[in-house]
């Protein structure tokens, strides 16, 4: 995307956000599935950070999603704190979930990181799970929505909505001015050739160590957004799976975009919220919507109007996404 | 307390050989094409309920414990022909999402074919009851699942040490254009690879329906611990996914004895423990995958 263009594209979609809860529902939607898009967003944001444009393979960001979510809840649930500090709490367990995990994960690459993310990130679903007196195990727990500070000023849901939108808006632009920055450009340069950055001088691990723990924050903020949202934590938040879906949903809105985790998170919840009321084969779709993106859609909608973009203009195509030439070869086997 | 602990410790060792034979799976996809199979668990998933519908039609066990993984592997190398092939040559988490996506629709056909709850399925007669071994009994069926498992993991063995095919295949690890440019067909190499990697998942798949249990989600169960189970062998090793198959059954089991809630989260004490120790697995070498 070029610069006024890609401005443009970025007004538009503000507006349409900031109008939402008088837009949805002309189309018959809830506008805390709205809300649920942009809180799902900002965990989509983690793993494009990982995957999309450093190349890492981080199919376990469901655990900060989770720890995000328990942390709130926990601390709702048992110290009765206010909504902010039940965000804050969220946020830095995530963070600290973050810390616990790179050092494991960050001597590794390709999909041995892949293997390592999947496999450390269902610690704390075990934990989650098995840890029944505290959590509620299996079950999940409800809590209730904490009012804003002392004030006892209560949020209903379009004024969660409006919460959300700031958080979003604000993590958007650090996103952005994260990955325009020096520091992004060396995360993208290490998913094109790590050796190469290595030899330029830079310490690639320090730089994937401070990554890691954007991404697990964000995607911590996120998930206390998440529980807060649907005031209950529960196991599956933590699951595999649900990382799965977060890098689905980056692929299928631009892995290595800045507006592509909306869109995908976007497409996800709403689909999901009106298809699996229309059949109840919603996981079938869900599989063939993977199936067809890898095999047909590897740029996502946000990356393929960027590069049609930059076909029609002829001006270069900036975007991270750029890289993310799906037909690139990569050598087989050992190594891989 | 002997009495207690024996029998755990021989399922722990039963448990782990499950957890071997499948990771052995994995690793055979994962070291020659990158492909991590998210998908493993659908398969021994779908191995269990061909076997189930089978037994049903009156096809007797012994039969069924070879057929229903060969009809499984002939689904899994269709697959890895028509979905997975134009992957290879792409960034390796593409084929996970891929098989990802796999998993969840077969997980719903499941749903479809044999409904949510699960079928029980148990093991014929001559295989029930228990035997004594004189200081505990033990069920003859998990006697008979440790056999088999000890019997393929040894033909597996055998086939990539003794036999030309298998030598290529482990030639084609460590160089796949190599071994293209000396004139071996790699595409018939994948599959080959693929379809045993299957294999063994069916025969897994079959056996765990009768110790534990057939549900849509039953053979996923085992994916994780077998995951982790690679990881503490160390990747790129076929022998440290036997080792580390052992060592997690038995974490497991022992676990179970002493804090029956932690039993899943021992196994990953044990492998951050390991990670600690020797970053690249148990029997990591150096330069496989980084």
């Amino acid at each position: 995307m070029n610069a006024r263009s890609g401005t443009v594209g970025a007004a538009v979609i503000l507006v349409l956000l900031a109008a939402a809860p008088l837009l949805s529902p002309l189309i018959h939607l809830d506008v805390s599935i709205v809300t649920e898009v942009l809180v799902t967003a900002l965990a989509v944001m983690s793993v494009n950070l990982l995957l999309g444009y450093t190349g890492l393979p981080a199919f376990g960001n469901a655990a900060y999603f989770g720890l995000g979510a328990y942390g709130a809840g926990l601390s709702v649930k048992y110290f009765h704190v206010d909504f902010v500090a039940a965000v804050v709490i969220g946020t830095l367990a995530a963070l600290a979930g973050g810390l616990l995990l790179a050092p494991f994960l960050l001597r590794r690459r390709g999909i041995y990181f892949g293997l390592l993310s999947i496999a450390f990130g269902q610690v704390f679903y075990f934990v989650a799970y098995r840890y029944t007196d505290v959590t509620g195990g299996e079950d999940g727990m409800n809590f209730p929505r904490p009012p804003v500070g002392l004030g006892h000023v209560s949020i209903n849901e379009t004024a969660f909505y409006y919460v959300a939108l700031a958080v979003f808006i604000a993590c958007v632009f650090a996103f952005r001015s994260v990955v325009r920055s020096p520091f992004g450009w060396t995360l993208i340069a290490i998913r094109q050739n790590e050796v190469r950055v290595r030899y330029l001088g830079l310490n690639t691990d320090r730089f994937i160590f401070v990554a890691l723990l954007i991404s697990s924050t964000m995607a911590g903020l996120g998930g206390a957004l998440f529980s807060l949202l649907i005031n209950f934590a529960y196991p599956l938040e933590l699951d595999w799976h649900q990382s799965g879906f977060f890098v689905l949903m980056m692929i299928l809105g631009g892995a290595g975009t800045v507006w592509g985790s909306l869109v995908g998170a976007f497409i996800y919840v709403i689909g999901k919220d009106i298809i699996s009321t229309i059949t109840p084969l919603w996981q079938i779709v869900l599989g063939a919507l993977f199936v067809a993106c890898v095999l047909g859609f590897p740029r996502g909608i946000v990356g393929t109007i960027g590069a049609l973009r930059a076909a029609r203009t002829g001006a270069p195509d900036d975007d991270a996404s750029a890289a993310f030439d799906a037909n690139a070869p990569v050598e087989v086997g050992r190594g891989v | 307390m002997i009495e207690h602990l024996a029998p755990q410790l021989f399922n722990g060792l039963v448990l782990g050989a499950f957890y071997a034979i499948v990771a052995l799976g994995l690793s055979l996809i994962m070291n020659l094409t990158g492909t991590i199979n998210m998908a493993h668990g659908s398969f021994m998933t779908l191995a269990g309920y061909l076997a189930y519908t089978l037994v049903q039609r009156g096809v007797p066990f012994w039969f069924v414990l070879i057929a229903a993984p060969v009809i499984t592997v002939l689904v899994g190398v269709f697959v890895e022909r028509g979905l997975v092939r134009p992957l290879y040559k792409r960034e390796p988490f593409y084929s996970l999402l891929m098989t990802f996506g796999l998993s969840l629709i077969a997980e719903e056909i499941f749903r479809l074919i044999w409904g949510s709850n699960g079928v029980p399925f148990s093991p014929p007669a001559a295989l029930a009851g228990a035997a004594s071994l004189g200081f505990m009994s033990f069920p003859i069926f998990r006697i008979f699942i440790a056999a088999v498992l000890i019997v393929a993991i040894v033909a597996l063995a055998l086939f990539l040490t003794r036999t030309r095919f298998g030598l290529r295949l482990r030639a084609a690890v460590q160089d796949t254009e190599m071994i293209a440019a000396l004139g071996t067909n790699t595409q018939v190499l994948y599959a080959v690879n693929f379809g045993l990697g299957i294999f063994l998942a069916g025969i897994a798949g079959v056996l765990a329906a009768g110790m534990l249990g057939l549900s849509p989600t039953s053979g996923n169960a085992l994916l994780m611990p077998a995951f982790v189970t690679v990881i503490i062998g160390g990747m790129g090793s076929l022998f440290g996914s036997i080792v580390g198959g052992m060592l997690i059954g038995i974490a497991i089991s022992m676990t179970t004895l002493f804090i029956p809630a932690a039993s899943e989260v021992s196994m990953y004490v044990l492998m951050a423990i390991v990670l600690l120790v020797r970053p690249r697995g148990l029997f990591g070498e150096e330069g496989i995958f980084g």
